[in-house]
């Protein structure tokens, strides 16, 4: 694998002194000092180790600031910190000749840095992530022709909740963007929108599936959401790669109990290839904000996976793209009947468990109305600002949401 | 009394000093991990600077202050040195009493004034600097840095803060984000964040003002320590009560993610998987189920920690992600973050309980104080034979 590393020096500067560290002053100099000395080993023969031991210090110390109050108030200059402490792991690992442990690490090692770092050097770490991924891909090829594939999806038999005709959210068949903008976005009227996401990729030319989703992104590493909802007091986060995600949580491999769920994750951002598949509704630009200003969240999951009933402070266009999910909304008028947690963390969320509510605690929750739905592939539901929602997957689900303004 | 230290050495704040100053630095894994603990020794460059009889240390991540208090008094650098040298430092502190070192600032404390020095410029004045009125100095107890007349000074700007005099601070430590602070009558009171459960209260939220921490009511404490995201105390009994993040096993709890780590480690060197470190509750059946073992990740609540074999704890510092405690009997004990030596066992794995620093054990030799750093640990010793008084 010598050709791995010219590929990967050949994008990264071609000296220490086309290799700048500029930091702010927050970055004390003892820290700079380190980053330098990672610099130097990078362009000089050392050993290994020392190159290995010299990132790690660089990535405990950002890992460190990383973790130091609230995440919306960590310095960028410590992401950026963070993200050359990566490049300078992923070098030292894929030098000479690397193994293939050293170079999932290496891709493990970008994810981590595209995942909590900022960008640097134009956004390097997105560059040598595809270089590694072909990498992984040309290996695992040769693998898998091998190997027969597991195609074993459990079969589920979900329990469908009968929609019944006066509480549907009403579905309409590629509104013009005026009269969305009138009979729904204006007085924040819920809607589903068909036939407006068909010409996805994601649904045509290569339709999103576990064998698909694996050869695009499986050895990547994302954070999935452990225990049935996050509310839970069991519930939790880890980062797992998109193969062990689907292995151990869909296609339940190694008998793993409990549920796993890829959830509000900025995935596309993370990786781009899957960006491709998927567009952003036009309607979006009936909001104020640019196109950029749209958050996209990835929502990759079994069936049987649960977001609590609660609300969020933007638009949103839920887009199923596999897979079934049913769905109720409330609206913010009735807030004071879904009894939201009282605690800072938890305010935008109900503590009401909507399809078993302790009718005892919660006596008012059952004379709020509702509207609900089940949103089968290619349905867009619009869920205006503070509406409330709960939403339960019925099978193998993957949805995009789009947060808009 | 000598001084030893261990765990994070890449700038020389252990030993090291002759190599650096040669203009090399250090990069193999021995030079930067110390594992085993290392005598101190004064600095050649500074013969002004001994560590002989009275001396304190003081350590942020990347130096190590060295504060001498026979004759002459004054605080030497080791570790990283940008701009200016060691000397200087010595002159400008001749005659003070007490030292703080953080990443940015030295403070110094004499008994006129208080200085803090930037150690990222080269200024002829400190950055910031108080005048001690007589009759605040007279006024009884005798304050420990980071407590001043009036407030305490923070790790960074504005580097004053005050402090209501009703809280009778008698000790203080800081972390990055909390503080917790000991009264005069053995009450802790914690502000900050509070999102690891470092404040004690239960909670996660932060406090804005110095809350006591009801948990601990009516149990007088006799000292504190804080590290990045954990707090610990000392009753006056010589219990240990420990709260906050136990990520790395700082807390002395069972900790999920170090017990994953191990098992890996393990397993990637094909050795059995049994895990022989794990000690399961008296109340718990032991069986095979893993998953009935009860982890801590976050602990709102101050926890006792019993150290086996049971013993009193004297005096207690906390680095970062680690722990470091001496008990009456004169024996070190550490827990947590173990990746860069700061444990002193001679390894560089972290430990999720209590374990004893076996080498003071075998030189015979009695540990009277610890200071951690960040990532490192300072102990002082006396020769088992010179300690019976």
């Amino acid at each position: 694998m010598a050709s791995l590393w010219s590929k990967i020096s050949a994008v990264l500067p071609h000296d220490e002194e086309q290799f700048p560290l500029q930091f702010g002053d927050i970055v004390e100099s003892s820290v700079v000092e380190i980053l330098k000395r990672s610099r130097r080993q990078l362009y000089s023969d050392t050993i290994s180790a020392s190159r290995m031991l010299t990132a790690k210090i660089i990535l405990d110390f950002s890992w460190e600031k990383l973790n130091t109050g609230t995440w919306r108030h960590v310095d960028k200059e410590w992401r950026r910190v963070y993200s050359y402490g990566c490049v300078f792991k992923v070098a030292a690992l894929c030098r000479g000749d690397p193994s293939a442990e050293d170079v999932l690490q290496a891709l493990r090692t970008c994810d981590m840095g595209l995942l909590m770092g900022a960008a640097i050097l134009d956004d390097i770490l997105q560059v040598i992530v595809r270089i590694l991924q072909s990498e992984v891909r040309k290996s695992t090829r040769e693998e898998e022709s091998e190997l027969p594939e597991v195609k074993r999806i459990k079969v589920e038999c979900p329990h469908v909740p009968v929609i019944k005709e006066e509480g549907a959210i009403p579905r309409l068949k590629c509104p013009s963007l005026e009269s969305f903008n009138t009979n729904y976005l204006l007085p924040l009227k819920p809607v589903i929108l068909e036939g407006t996401i068909e010409h996805w990729p994601a649904l045509n030319q290569h339709p999103w599936s576990i064998e698909y989703l694996k050869s695009v992104a499986g050895c990547r590493t994302v954070p999935v959401e452990v225990g049935s909802r996050y509310t839970d007091e069991e519930w939790s986060q880890t980062l797992l790669t998109v193969n062990e995600f689907i292995d151990r949580y869909i296609l339940n491999k190694d008998g793993v109990k409990g549920s796993g769920y890829l959830a509000q994750h900025q995935l596309f951002d993370q990786i781009p290839e899957l960006k491709e598949d998927i567009r952003p509704p036009d309607y979006c630009c009936l909001g104020e904000g640019d196109e950029d200003d749209i958050t996209v969240n990835a929502w990759f999951g079994p069936g049987g996976t649960v977001s609590p009933l609660h609300q969020d402070p933007q638009q949103n266009f839920l887009a199923q793209v596999v897979g079934s999910k049913y769905i109720r909304l409330y609206s913010p008028e009735d807030k004071d009947k879904l009894y939201p947690h009282h605690s800072q963390l938890l305010h935008n969320t109900s503590q009401v468990d909507v399809e078993n509510p302790d009718t005892e605690r919660f006596p008012e929750f059952a004379k709020a109305p509702y509207l609900e739905c089940v949103l089968q592939p290619g349905d867009v539901l619009f869920i205006p600002v503070q509406h409330w929602h709960y939403v339960r997957s019925l099978e193998l689900s993957f949805s995009v949401s789009f947060w808009w303004s | 009394m000598r001084w030893f230290g261990f765990g994070f050495n890449a700038f020389g704040q252990i030993y090291g000093h002759e190599k650096l100053l040669e203009g090399e630095c250090f990069e193999a894994e021995q030079e930067v991990k110390v594992s085993s603990p290392t005598e101190l020794t004064a600095q050649e460059d500074t013969s002004e600077c001994s560590l002989k009889t009275d001396c304190q240390i003081r350590a942020s991540w990347s130096r190590r202050a060295s504060l001498c208090l026979d004759g002459d008094s004054c605080v030497c650098l080791s570790g990283f040195v940008s701009n200016e040298s060691c000397g200087n430092h010595v002159k400008k502190s001749r005659g003070c009493k007490d030292a703080i070192i953080s990443e940015s600032y030295l403070t110094l404390a004499f008994s006129d004034r208080l200085e803090s020095w930037d150690l990222q410029k080269k200024e002829t004045s400190p950055s910031w600097s108080m005048e001690i009125k007589t009759h605040l100095k007279s006024n009884g107890t005798h304050l420990h840095l980071p407590l001043v007349p009036g407030g305490y000074i923070a790790t960074k700007p504005p580097l004053y803060r005050s402090l209501s005099p009703h809280l009778r601070a008698k000790s203080l430590a800081l972390s990055a984000e909390h503080a917790i602070l000991l009264s005069a009558s053995g009450t802790v009171y914690t502000w900050g964040l509070g999102s690891h459960g470092q404040l004690g209260h239960g909670g996660l939220t932060p406090e804005e003002e110095p809350r006591a921490v009801e948990a601990l009511w009516g149990m007088p404490m006799s000292c504190v320590a804080t590290g990045g995201w954990h707090s610990v105390c000392i009753s006056d009994g010589g219990d240990l009560y420990v709260w906050g993040w136990n990520e790395s096993g700082q807390l002395g709890l069972p900790s999920r993610g170090l017990r994953k780590a191990t098992q890996q480690q393990s397993s990637q060197q094909a050795e059995s998987p049994c895990r022989d470190t794990s000690t399961p509750t008296a109340e718990e059946p032991q069986e095979e189920e893993k998953h009935e073992e009860v982890f801590i990740s976050i602990q709102a609540f101050p926890a006792l920690l019993d150290i086996t074999p049971s013993c009193e704890v004297r005096t207690v510092s906390c680095g970062c992600r680690h722990t470091a405690a001496v008990t009456t009997t004169g024996e070190l004990y550490t827990w947590g973050w173990g990746d860069y030596g700061q444990l002193g066992h001679q390894t560089l794995i972290s430990s999720d309980e209590p374990q004893r620093v076996e080498f003071f054990k075998e030189q015979e030799m009695r540990v009277v104080d610890v200071v951690c750093g960040a990532w490192n640990t300072f102990a002082a010793i006396v020769k088992e034979e010179v300690a019976c008084p």
